[in-house]
């Protein structure tokens, strides 16, 4: 069987994965979307069996880049479950920091994506551009720009330096100042809301149905965040909103992440300020893991991750499951792909934020009246762009 | 065809390639393009298609279903295309190497000329890797 | 709390063993009966289907299926034991969970259960694999515990 090698390329600069999408089109309008997946499949639930508790930690760093923290975190909180085993409250708020400035560092990259993806590549340059703090916080607390291997079961392996606060703090009021530019641009553009605006709608009805989480599902109006459901860590003891819109669309999806990066920068303050009074161990001496069975979950920027630990007394896991929150957000493309034009393909299959260290892909378009055709989506999201610029500066 | 390198050395065309990464590799890699390393001032441009590529950066462990289509790629590029693999997942194959879906020879599905290694490379190693490049191509 | 012993209560004839933990509750359902469980945790409770997990022990093979209770923050998780080795059959939520679709393709793939009813059997990851489909079902080894 052929495959036509993307016309967005597995391997186009700024698409990492490759997924199987097959899009029916007939005419303008997306009829059908089918996904074909298993490229980044890398085995890891089996190859988790023969390792230990913390060599797992090492492992599942490595699932996917970007939620670099989320996955590490939740495997702690499985293992912790098992036994229901205590953290230090210091080793609490160091977990929480790290975990919202990975979410800043998230949101920001997919910011600068969605501007690729439309033809802003200002936004794109200054959203990474914007990027390098947070990257540079992350180097002062842990060593490493990414994989920062700090997580352990009964707390953390590295404290932050006293020291360094004051530095740290000034890092967040650069980023702080360049998201208001962000939601500034969000609210006031003409161009970027009629483009985003009414686009891949995903309905509330959908996304239960769906099971979806994170942002996909909170820009449709479903409650659901584990930060607020379940709160580990320090996540009861700081102050902040949970972000939920109506809409369903690109536009609301792209407005709760904004506001989600705000409230996380709020986050990042308050432990910050913590950090510099609440003293004590960062790691608490943890014994034999018992036998029995763990729940482990945490609010990665996509969703909600989910490691699910089975042990039997020795110090390796018998069943280590993984589940990440692509895993649930992708199938909704079922519903809110059916009916949208072409050139909005690309910015709504972008839009639930597809992590596809988890899934792979690449686009075939079957067209009802014509052979299969390679369309250039990139080049059809960007004159849409540029025409309705054109419209509204000109009319 | 060490006139035709020494032209090549001068604006070197890349490729970006992913065959089952985690994605940091390839994030520090378009990292290279923002204003803080910005590559392109040394007229380093990534490129949509292989065939105009002058370096594939192959970046990840190649999974057994992604291993064909690795192949076919390179067999597309336009010869000489010289491969650097980045990260430690083409060098050894990192964690994964034990993994039920990794168990062929890489040398075998794509020759790699120039290993970066580092669980992401730093930047400023990725930027020393080209320069390495450009050295030998200069030769 | 009170969740908790609701749904205990209203269930008790169509559940077996159960393990109650700090917002854990893991109970046994036999195949019959998962469907409506499912069905009430779904629809009636509201809970969320985070996902499903499958294992091999020297009892048989279980599926683990994982409901989120997203204004509570419980787990309510039942499980489906198949004594049947070589022909793991058992009823697929799908019809009822839509979230429960790709999982179950999963399961199906890699330790080769027959979910009935479910809308689409094909193999998820391992299509059109070069090394054949489940890639020789590398977890079907037996656990203890």
């Amino acid at each position: 069987m052929s495959r036509n090698v993307i016309p967005v390329g597995p391997y186009h600069p700024l698409l990492e994965e490759a997924e199987y999408f097959t899009l029916t089109v007939d005419g303008e309008t997306v009829t059908d979307i089918d996904l074909d997946i298993g490229w980044m499949h890398r085995g890891h639930e089996l190859i988790s069996e023969r390792k230990t508790f913390t060599q797992s930690i090492y492992l599942v760093e490595r699932i996917c880049g970007i939620c670099s923290t989320s996955h590490p975190l939740a495997c702690v909180h499985a293992v912790e479950d098992v036994d229901n085993i205590e953290i230090p409250e210091r080793a609490a708020y160091i977990r929480t920091l790290v975990g919202e400035l990975e979410r800043i560092h998230s949101h920001l990259l997919w910011f600068g994506l969605a501007g690729h993806f439309i033809g802003y590549d200002t936004l794109w340059m200054w959203c990474w551009k914007y990027r390098e703090p947070v990257l540079q916080m992350f180097e002062i607390i842990s060593g490493n720009r990414n994989h920062y291997g700090m997580m352990r079961v009964g707390g953390v392996a590295q404290d932050v330096d006293p020291a360094k606060i004051k530095e740290l703090r000034k890092l967040v009021d650069t980023i702080d100042k360049k998201m208001l530019m962000i939601a500034g641009a969000a609210k006031d553009d003409p161009v970027l809301r009629s483009r985003l605006k009414g686009v891949g709608v995903l309905t509330n009805k959908d996304a239960i149905d769906y099971c979806a989480v994170g942002p996909t599902a909170r820009a449709s109006g479903v409650h659901t965040d584990v930060r607020k459901d379940e709160p580990n860590d320090a996540y009861g003891w700081v102050d902040f909103d949970e972000i939920v819109l109506e809409g369903g669309d690109v536009y609301d999806k792209f407005v709760v992440r904004v506001l989600e990066t705000i409230e996380s920068s709020k986050i990042v303050r308050q432990c910050l300020d913590k950090l510099e009074t609440v003293k004590g161990p960062i790691l608490n001496n943890v014994g034999e893991i018992g036998i029995g069975e763990g729940i482990g979950r945490y609010e990665a920027p996509r969703g909600e991750v989910f490691h699910f630990i089975r042990t039997d007394g020795t110090n390796r896991p018998i069943r280590h499951k993984v589940r990440a929150p692509s895993y649930v957000n992708i199938p909704t493309f079922q519903a809110s792909c059916k009916g949208i034009p072409v050139t909005d393909a690309l910015i709504t299959l972008a839009s639930v934020d597809p992590c596809y260290c988890c899934t792979e892909r690449a686009i075939r378009i079957i067209d009802k009246n014509h052979d299969p055709t390679r369309l250039d989506l990139m080049k059809l999201s960007r004159e849409k762009t540029e025409q309705i610029r054109r419209e509204i500066n000109g009319g | 065809m060490g006139w035709y390198n020494k032209r090549l050395a001068k604006s070197i065309w890349v490729f970006h390639m992913s065959a089952s990464p985690c994605n940091k590799c390839d994030i520090e890699i378009l990292d290279l393009l923002t204003p803080k390393y910005d590559l392109e001032r040394l007229g380093i441009k990534l490129v949509g298609s292989v065939r105009h590529a002058d370096v594939i950066l192959l970046s990840g462990v190649i999974n057994n279903k992604v291993a064909p289509i690795v192949k076919k790629i390179y067999e597309q590029a336009a010869k000489p295309c010289f491969v650097v693999g980045v990260g430690t997942c083409p060098a050894s194959g990192c964690c994964f190497k034990e993994s039920h879906n990794v168990d062929h020879k890489r040398e075998e599905t794509i020759p790699i000329d120039l290993y970066i290694p580092g669980c992401p490379p730093q930047p400023e190693a990725m930027i020393e890797g080209v320069a390495k490049l450009m050295g030998v191509l200069n030769a | 709390m009170h969740k908790k012993e609701k749904f205990l209560d209203k269930m008790k004839n169509k559940i077996g063993d159960t393990i109650e933990k700090k917002g854990r509750l893991y109970f046994e359902v036999p195949n019959e009966n998962i469907l409506e469980v499912a069905g009430y945790l779904f629809i009636d409770m509201g809970c969320r289907l985070s996902t499903a997990t499958c294992m091999e022990m020297y009892r048989g093979i279980e599926v683990l299926y994982h409901f989120s209770d997203d204004t509570t923050g419980d787990y309510f998780c039942p499980r489906v034991v198949m004594t049947n080795r070589n022909n793991p059959t058992m009823n697929s939520i799908s019809p009822v969970v839509k979230g429960a679709e790709w999982i179950e393709r999963e399961m199906a793939e890699y330790w080769g259960v027959t979910f009935k009813g479910h809308p689409r059997p094909e193999p998820l990851l391992t299509k059109d694999h070069p090394k054949g489909e489940g890639l020789g079902q590398p977890f079907r080894i037996r656990r203890q515990a």
